[in-house]
């Protein structure tokens, strides 16, 4: 899947109409650029909708619980208890909150490292195989990415159960035999190990993939001329490949950075935020003093507090498409 | 709109309704009234064995004219399930709840009082399995089944570390197991470090309250000498047996470990057995039970009472029909099938003959009988088990080597602050 | 150029190593599915199901409504995913090729709508679907999937578009085709690789998804597979042989999907998107 490659390809071959032709769209009478004029709006029709009713709604909703005491009693009898801004004033007075944040972004910036890091390396190695080994690593890279979270997160509690997990024995086999029942949720950093591997496994292909194939999008004769200049693969990589991807590494990373910090499922399943909620981050905190806790509006004003935290984290790439889009069509 | 002018008149509003609902069919029989009609009933899964369910199903149908719908649950999720069903239209109309959340659901006005119904049907029912079925001294709900962990052993095993007949008192218990890590390769007893019903059931036998009131606030009370007392017993059950000690008995299920045949017993309530029997036939004859010794001989070590209750939506349309099915179902014919099917606690005198025959159902019962107990009876309890269980952190700590009166320090703030929502 | 013996072995080496490790949950999955319980759990791994058994898959597969929730699943699945395809794909045409008021903030709002922390909103949403009285049934769920993958697919569609020549679809015009037929004839067939691929990151979000199913349809015959894989962890202990039976059950739809999609998408992309 290409993440959005626009901007990369736009680079490559920048678009006849920018210079010489006329911009499409631009009518011939009064009437006909009327609708034109219309036409954007009627197209983007549907999704504004859809996203008003389907999101902007229940997002509106959520507002307004965060003012709300909302636990069991209230939801169950249907009753309305505003308490202003007492929800925020607890969160944020809490140490707790300030604890989780940090470690959200701690967490999410190591993984996210991981994934590109690793992510490119392995996309250019599926560019220098040959053609068989090519296939048979896209093929495993492709079951893990296509492995549903629900199946994948159960599995890796299975691989390192600490009594019958394979691989608590591998290690043990190996020769390090204090690992025979060695207890992967037992402490934080081990919890968290278990996550993010199993977290850089699942990313892992969608930024390989889309690597190779962006890779692909690079006219040969680049790289012919950089080898002609005695360029090595690292030169190569930072003076032909990484320039021109440029725009395909901002926008996995701001994807990246999105989909890590709102991973879900995978940690809650290996250990549900634990031991003594230490891996818990910002979505897992909330969810656990919101829905676990039946204490709906709190976990409201966390959610809110959440997305703000996030906006923070990809502030500088919505600012930097912004511009772009201004020098744009 | 409805929902607004439901909110608008609030908890009185609600308890008129409720009222309203409940005089609509008044005949007591009303064999007619209620042909055709399908009442819901929510049991979890595991709960309802298939010989009870049918025979509840059959004479519900000649009673009433009516059908019985069995909704199983999955446990995934319960609690956002149960709480927003009882907030609809249509809620479920009868609903097992486990009975150390039913004072929850009964404070936040979820559930109808029976009782009523109580007073005709269930007037031998033994005070310890009842009361885990009140709130504010009325009848939320209605006892339905409950149990207590027994030991559960492997005779060859026992055999072979020349063990003859059983432990009475908690330090032949220790020697036992003592005497199997000496003469034999199995490993003496699988507990992992988080069986917190069976921990539980320790605090019940050395007296310790898990809550305090400070100031008309309750509190954690892990900090209690009595509870570090119960947690030291537990640490010497733990140091048997190699069981990892962050889990609790289901990761992995003990009675398939057990089923390995290499292990020499279990804390288990009676239905595992099945459990280790399924994954692995042979094990069948080895399986023996016995009730979990105390400090003496005369008093059994304390358990914890686990079970689930019946309770009727507040908000049901069809009350009347609702109690008529609880009649059935927890009559005495009913609940004599459900200690014989299952091996439960017998909750009258009278159906001890039921579970004659249920090894076991007899070795739970000494226990049930003088030493059992639930958790604390507050509506505010039920928060403190959800994910993640504060206690159960409590009791790997002091596993992995913290002092009790640390690793209560440590989860206190995080008790106490459940303690206080609602 | 000739690379050295050890140069051509590395990558290989590599490459071997990293699908192993990229296969082995997947396969751990289906060989714990076929085998039996007294293998599954045992103090050395059994690697291969030798003593191979489908009674897991028996279980799983004989779980009350499997087969109506497995409908379910995959009516859902492909109406939210074919929707916000269709949808996205009128609204990634106006952002990417056209110039009107408005535009950046509707860009930022579909940037930001991706950050949704849809867990924590099931409550609200829960509350609006219950008082419009829709619950336990497929609509909301549909519509709701829907959008959870609709700004995804539209930011990513908008890639694709942009990457179709402009001047195709001029000479189209030129050639006297109104800007619609000029669309449908000529930049959707190109459009068609994209289209697949991003489906797919709408299929697994929408296969995926438990916790607002959990709320919103609680009558058993009304709910998704998700809500049937979870039977098999249960309070008493998780059945990890019918669990993972139903885990490679779940899985299998999606990954054949994508091994067949992955091929067809990767290559069109590389045919679409170099030009000029």
């Amino acid at each position: 899947m290409a993440v959005q490659l626009d901007d990369a390809v736009e680079k490559a071959a920048p678009r006849i109409g920018k210079g010489g032709a006329p911009p499409a769209g631009r009518g011939t009478g009064s009437r006909r650029s009327r609708v034109a004029r219309g036409t954007p709006y009627l197209l983007l029709l549907p999704a504004l909708l859809a996203t008003a009713v389907f999101l902007g709604w229940p997002m509106v909703r959520n507002i307004l619980l965060s003012f709300q005491t909302l636990n069991m009693k209230e939801l169950i009898q249907h009753l309305t208890v505003w308490t202003g801004t007492g929800n925020f004033q607890e969160i944020l007075g809490s140490g707790e909150f300030w604890r989780v944040t940090v470690r959200t972004i701690v967490f999410t910036g190591v993984n996210v490292v991981l994934i590109m890091v690793l992510g490119v390396l392995i996309g250019l190695l599926l560019a220098r195989l040959g053609k068989k080994m090519r296939l048979t690593l896209s093929v495993a890279l492709v079951l893990a990415w296509a492995m549903p979270v629900i199946a994948a997160t159960t599995v890796f509690q299975w691989l390192f159960d600490s009594r019958y997990g394979v691989a608590n024995w591998v290690l043990d086999q190996l020769g390090w035999h204090s690992m025979a029942h060695y207890d992967w949720v037992g402490t934080q950093l081990s919890t968290f190990f278990v996550i993010t591997l199993l977290i850089v496994w699942q990313s892992l292909p969608f930024v390989a993939l889309n690597l190779y194939a962006a890779t692909t999008t690079i006219p040969k004769e680049l790289y012919e001329a950089a080898r002609m200049d005695g360029a090595g693969t690292w030169k190569v990589f930072t003076s032909v490949t990484f320039p021109f991807l440029k725009p395909f590494f901002l926008a996995t990373t701001f994807l990246e950075v999105i989909w890590v910090f709102k991973a879900f499922p995978q940690i809650f399943a290996i250990n549900k935020g634990g031991p003594d909620r230490l891996t818990e981050t910002l979505p897992i905190y909330a969810f656990t003093e919101g829905v676990g806790n039946l204490h709906f509006g709190m976990g409201a004003a966390i959610s809110l507090l959440t997305i703000l935290v996030l906006l923070g984290m990809t502030a500088y790439y919505l600012r930097l498409t912004l511009k772009q889009e201004e020098d744009e069509l | 709109m409805k929902r607004g002018l439901i909110a608008a008149t609030a908890v009185a509003g609600m308890l008129v309704s409720v009222a309203a609902c409940g005089s609509s069919g008044n005949s007591t029989d009303g064999a007619d009234g209620f042909k055709g009609q399908k009442l819901t009933v929510w049991v979890m899964d595991g709960s309802n064995p298939a010989q009870w369910t049918e025979q509840v199903s059959k004479e519900f149908k000649k009673k009433t004219g009516a059908t019985v719908d069995f909704q199983v649950q999955q446990w995934e999720g319960i609690q956002q399930k149960l709480t927003t069903a009882l907030s609809e239209d249509t809620p479920p109309d009868v609903v097992e709840i486990g009975n150390t959340q039913t004072a929850a659901y009964a404070k936040a006005g979820a559930l109808l009082d029976l009782g009523d119904l109580k007073k005709e049907i269930g007037s031998d029912w033994s005070d310890t399995f009842n009361k885990a079925a009140m709130a504010d001294g009325k009848q939320y709900a209605l006892p339905w089944y409950a149990g207590n962990r027994v030991v559960m052993y492997n005779k060859k095993i026992w055999a072979d570390a020349g063990i003859k007949g059983t432990p009475k008192t908690r330090s032949a218990l220790f020697k036992d197991l003592d005497t199997i890590k000496q003469k034999t390769q199995a490993e003496p007893l699988y507990l992992p470090g988080q069986n917190w019903y069976f921990f539980d059931g320790l605090t019940i036998g050395t007296g310790a309250d898990l809550v305090k009131k400070d100031g008309g606030k309750w509190v954690s009370n892990l900090g209690d000498p009595k509870v570090a007392k119960a947690m030291d017993i537990y640490k010497t059950y733990q140091s048997f047996s190699t069981a990892p000690k962050n889990k609790d008995e289901a990761t992995p299920q003990q009675a398939e470990v057990f089923a390995k045949g290499k292990t020499g017993a279990i804390i288990a309530m009676g239905y595992e057995a099945a459990t280790a029997v399924k994954a692995n036939p042979k094990i069948k004859d080895d399986i023996g039970f016995f009730t979990i010794p105390g400090e003496t001989e005369a008093k059994p070590e304390g358990v914890f009472l686990g079970g689930s209750n019946f309770a009727v939506a507040g908000g049901s349309q069809k009350q009347d029909l609702a109690k008529a099915f609880l009649k059935v179902a927890l009559s005495k014919k009913a609940d004599a099938q459900m200690v014989k099917e299952v091996g439960w606690t017998p909750k009258s005198p009278d159906l001890a003959d039921a579970a004659k025959g249920n090894p076991a159902a007899e070795a739970a019962a000494p226990a049930a009988a003088k030493s059992g107990g639930t958790t604390p009876l507050i509506p505010q309890w039920a928060a403190v088990e959800n994910v993640p269980n504060p206690i159960k952190n409590y009791m790997t700590a002091v596993l992995s080597g913290k002092t009790p009166a640390d690793a209560a320090k440590a989860v206190d703030a995080e008790i106490n602050k459940r303690l206080a929502q609602q | 150029m000739k690379r050295s013996l050890a140069g051509r072995i590395w990558p290989n080496a590599t490459a071997i190593v990293l699908a192993i490790g990229f296969v082995f949950p997947v396969y751990w999955m289906f060989n714990t599915a076929f085998k039996p319980t007294g293998d599954i759990i045992s103090d050395v791994p059994v690697w291969f199901p030798v003593n191979g058994t489908f009674e897991h898959f028996v279980t799983a597969v004989n779980a009350p409504n499997f087969w109506t929730l497995a409908g379910n699943s995959v009516l859902v699945t492909v109406l939210a995913v074919g929707l916000s395809l269709l949808i996205a794909l009128c609204g990634s045409f106006a952002i990417s090729r056209m110039r009107f008021k408005g535009r950046k903030g509707i860009l930022l709002t579909f940037m930001v709508a991706q950050m949704a922390p849809w867990e924590v909103m099931v409550i609200s949403i829960y509350m609006i679907v219950r008082d419009a009285d829709l619950l336990n049934s497929l609509v909301p769920l549909t519509f709701f999937y829907m959008l959870m993958v609709l700004p995804f697919t539209l930011l990513t569609l908008r890639g694709y578009v942009a990457a179709v020549p402009k001047e195709l679809e001029e000479s189209a015009m030129v050639d006297g085709c109104s800007r619609r037929q000029a669309f449908v004839k000529v930049v959707f067939p190109l459009l068609a690789p994209g289209l697949m691929a991003t489906s797919l990151f709408g299929f697994i979000t929408a296969w995926n998804e438990f916790p607002l199913v959990l709320v919103l349809n609680k009558e058993p015959a009304k709910g998704t597979l998700p809500l049937w894989l979870s039977q098999f962890q249960s309070q008493f202990g998780d059945d990890w042989g019918a669990t993972m039976a139903a885990a490679s059950i779940f899985a299998i739809p999606i990954l054949i999907l994508f091994l067949f999609l992955q091929r067809k998408a990767v290559g069109g992309l590389t045919a679409g998107a170099v030009k000029g």
